[in-house]
């Protein structure tokens, strides 16, 4: 080893990761900034649309409501009365969440007036009706 | 024990940190974090609800507006059924009488979800936010 050390230029082959290191570092700010941890509703709704639709940041909790009445959360469909339970649970580890109500435009008013009192009696208070924001 | 040599040429002991590890960890976290990513943004409007069933909106209230909307999606305002694109209008007639008042949304549990958007959309571009929403059976 001592007689490497020594050795002329052409032995050193090591590449220098630091601006790799650099540039992963950068990449990972950014998906850890951009990250959000978002409650897919999953399902696909036809939402209503409306001019005066905003984008909340903190709205991800998500809750679909499809045409028949059916509630998805969290990619499964669940009950009416599963909906506050959920609810609470997620709001205690996070408890500055919002909510966004995903209703399919032909959906029933009354459905998602139930939804909404039980995320209101799971303790969340930021709740608002998704819309696709149109012209 | 491997030992990563920097530039050669320096005869003294050349101690660079071995960056290789916290490539690796750093690498394993952007992964993670790369995966995780969604990047979903739904935009939606604010609507309130009474805060309890016990005290559900004093409907004769004269203070505030009021909206139905019936299960067929008629829209009606001051016992007229007015068009969607009536509402704004008339939202806009009537807090000009009464620049404080809310508007109180009453759909049947059966009306459709999208002329309900609609409608707090149009009381929107009517320049009132205060909306508070309910439904009857």
């Amino acid at each position: 080893m001592q007689s490497r050390r020594h050795a002329p230029e052409a032995e050193e082959t090591g590449i220098d990761l630091a601006p790799m290191l650099d540039f992963t570092t950068n990449l990972l700010i950014f998906f850890i900034i951009t990250t959000s941890f978002i409650k897919e509703a999953g399902v696909e709704v036809f939402k209503p649309t409306a001019e005066t639709a905003f984008g909340r940041d903190s709205g991800n909790l998500l809750v679909a409501i499809r045409e028949n009445g059916d509630i998805w959360m969290d990619r499964r469909r669940i009950e009416m009365r599963d909906v506050r339970p959920m609810m609470e649970r997620l709001h205690i580890e996070r408890p500055d969440d919002s909510v966004v109500i995903i209703a399919d435009k032909a959906s029933n008013a009354g459905v998602v007036a139930e939804v909404m009192d039980e995320v209101r009696l799971a303790g969340i208070t930021i709740i608002s009706i998704a819309a696709d924001p149109a012209g | 024990m491997r030992k990563r040599r920097r530039n050669s040429g320096a005869d003294q002991e050349q101690t660079g940190i071995d960056l290789a590890p916290m490539l690796d960890f750093v690498t394993n976290l952007l992964i993670f974090f790369i995966i995780t990513a969604v990047f979903v943004k739904e935009a939606g409007l604010e609507v309130q609800r009474p805060t309890s069933f016990e005290t559900p909106p004093d409907e004769n209230d004269a203070q505030s507006i009021q909206i139905q909307i019936l299960e067929n999606g008629e829209i009606w305002v001051d016992n007229r059924a007015v068009d969607v694109r009536a509402v704004r209008a008339n939202v806009e007639r009537m807090s000009a009488v009464n620049p404080d008042s809310g508007v109180l949304i009453i759909a049947q549990s059966q009306a459709p979800t999208g002329t309900l958007v609609d409608v707090v959309d149009q009381v929107h571009l009517g320049g009132i936010t205060n909306i508070t929403f309910s439904t009857t059976q």
